[in-house]
């Protein structure tokens, strides 16, 4: 009889120590997000957003050039990177025969989207910034958008991969039986079946390369200045041409929010945390976009 | 007849291309980091990863430091962030009806969406005075007389803060996979639990968490990876303090954190940057055991 009540007083425990874990990851959230915001609010204003810090007297007044820089860096990374992972992501399922050599391809690309990204930052800032600081002008938005693309590789190539395998074996059987091709069946079948999938990885791409911080810090600098198209001289380029936006320094949010810790004096807490506020709401509207489109497949 | 056939080659063609393209990169990348090490493993030996000193005019370079640094935070990290998300997961999966578990998910996909730079200014500005004031004083009053809880007067930045940042940076992760590999134990196995008449929460213990054991681990493997390689947050946490730390409420010094803090100035000399790429190399490494482990687990392909 003893033992049947201590079933039930384990059994209760348990049961409510689950429901507290789960209140405290709730709660956790709820605290970050309002605190961001309450901490937000005093510095968050049109002008704060709509304007680059370049126009105000006072460092940390206007992030207009970093939202500005942080779009064009992780568009441009992912437009670098996307072909690339969905064409090796076919390759892989599709062309390849399989065998040892595929596995350790696979393995190498596990490593690559484990990387810690402060590895690939001095990677990216030995050999865009420093080595080849010719073409690319050094710290620049082309050297940044390298170096990002490279960390969002295997994010698209996992998801590619995914959403290929989840392609019914029986559509590719039907299309070979009607005696299509190996093309036709791969584009007229495959690729439109997995397609949604294959998008929704490249959205997370994108917002990937828009959080990442100790990368862009390494490779892409920091400039005050809304990026601009033009063309100028720099007689340490090659051709002694300086291509803006390309090879000049761009400005990220996530570098305006580690500013506040860097230059504690001159930018303040509230407009660091203005800055991370607008950059939580870009990333997640990204990654709300890629569930949209994961969520429509699943009813279409 | 004949274009269609040049058409289907010229795209077999250009996939293994860009399969060739990707290849190249991420094996020049890895080697690259092991080749720009191999100076300082050359000229350190095994003092590289046993030494206490890390001096650039010297050119001596152990890294001690900042590996119990980065192992003491990731321990602290795992020993708070598994309960809770396994706990929660289990809740997810076992105990939430439907409408928690739809306001919930999404609230936990949300903390993905907080970037790494935003939790350290968030565990800087905000965290760090609760720690100060609060927290710390508590701990090192009524559990003083454990030696993992001496204050040894930091003002709030050390190992504890910067692995509850950590902690709530993984817990997304884990809770997820965890969530996910309890929920894909076939629901007959349940059924038969029950049928010999045990509880829920006999079921939960005996049945589905070994069922699913094998996931949680990997949840827990992949949060550790995450922990160990984070750089942005920990620099501004763990207090940068050239020391191994000695309780939870010391200071230490994190591979990434020396990493990030140091490059900059030493890009152009050799040894200094050999030495840091060294430390890389050390921590490239020790992911590439994880990414091996985890997949033994049974990674993706399973």
């Amino acid at each position: 009889m003893k033992k049947l009540k201590w079933t039930k007083v384990e059994s209760s425990i348990f049961k409510i120590i689950s429901y507290i874990a789960a209140a405290t990851t709730a709660l956790t959230l709820i605290y970050i997000l309002g605190n961001i915001t309450v901490q937000a609010m005093p510095s968050l204003t049109w002008e704060y957003v709509l304007t680059s810090e370049s126009d105000h007297m006072e460092l940390g007044a206007g992030i207009a050039n970093a939202i500005v820089g942080s779009l064009l860096l992780s568009l441009g990374s992912t437009i670098l990177a996307a072909p690339l992972a969905v064409g090796t992501a076919i390759y892989v399922k599709r062309y390849s025969r399989g065998g040892k050599i595929i596995d350790g391809f696979s393995f190498f690309i596990d490593v690559l989207s484990g990387t810690p990204s402060i590895v690939l930052g001095i990677f990216g800032l030995y050999i865009l910034v420093f080595l080849m600081r010719g073409i690319t002008g050094g710290f620049s938005l082309i050297s940044g958008t390298i170096a990002l693309a490279i960390l969002i590789l295997p994010v698209i190539e996992r998801a590619t991969e995914n959403a290929i395998d989840a392609v019914p074996a029986e559509l590719e059987e039907a299309s070979y039986a009607l005696g299509a091709s190996k093309m036709e069946t791969l584009f007229k079948i495959t690729l439109p079946c997995a397609i949604s999938g294959i998008l929704t990885g490249i959205v997370i791409g994108v917002g990937r390369a828009a959080e990442e911080s100790a990368v862009v810090v390494l490779t892409a600098g920091y400039s005050q200045f809304m990026p601009e198209l033009k063309i100028g001289s720099n007689p340490s380029n090659v051709f002694g041409l300086k291509i803006y936006p390309l090879q000049d320094l761009v400005g990220t949010l996530p570098i305006c929010v580690y500013r506040s810790f860097e230059f504690p004096n001159m930018v303040s807490p509230s407009q660091g945390f203005a800055a991370a506020f607008v950059l939580i709401l870009i990333v997640i509207t990204i990654n709300s976009i890629a569930r949209f489109i994961a969520w429509r497949r699943r009813i279409g | 007849m004949k274009r269609k056939q040049v058409l289907s080659e010229l795209s077999g063609i250009s996939f293994s291309a860009c399969a060739i393209f990707t290849a190249v990169i991420t094996i020049f990348f890895v080697g690259f980091i092991f080749y720009m090490a191999y100076p300082a493993f050359q000229s350190q030996g095994l003092y590289f990863l046993y030494g206490n000193v890390w001096d650039y005019s010297e050119n001596i370079y152990g890294i001690r430091i900042f590996i119990a640094g980065t192992f003491a935070m990731t321990f602290t990290t795992l020993l708070i962030a598994l309960p809770v998300s396994f706990f929660t997961a289990i809740f997810l999966a076992e105990y939430a009806p439907r409408q928690i578990v739809s306001i919930l998910r999404p609230m936990i996909e949300l903390l993905v969406g907080i970037p790494s730079v935003v939790y350290g200014i968030f565990g800087l500005f905000l965290l760090k005075d609760v720690f100060e004031h609060t927290i710390n004083p508590f701990l090192s009053t009524y559990l003083g007389f454990i030696p993992f809880f001496v204050d040894y007067g930091y003002q709030g930045q050390g190992v504890l803060l910067a692995s509850v940042i950590l902690a709530i940076m993984i817990l997304p992760t884990v809770t997820t996979i965890a969530e996910d590999s309890i929920r894909s134990v076939p629901f007959s196995y349940r059924e038969a639990s029950y049928a010999l008449g045990a509880n829920h929460w006999q079921t939960i213990k005996k049945v589905v968490l070994r069922t699913a054991s094998k996931g949680m681990l990997l949840g827990a493997v992949l949060g550790m990876m995450r922990a160990m390689g984070e750089t942005m947050a920990i620099v501004m946490l763990l207090g940068n303090i050239m020391q191994v730390p000695r309780s939870l409420l010391d200071t230490g010094y994190a591979m990434t954190s020396k990493i990030l803090n140091d490059i900059t100035y030493h890009l152009i000399e050799d040894e200094p940057r050999s030495a840091l790429f060294g430390i890389a190399a050390v921590l490239f490494l020790l992911e590439i055991i994880f990414v091996g482990i985890a997949r033994k687990i049974g990674g993706r392909n399973s």
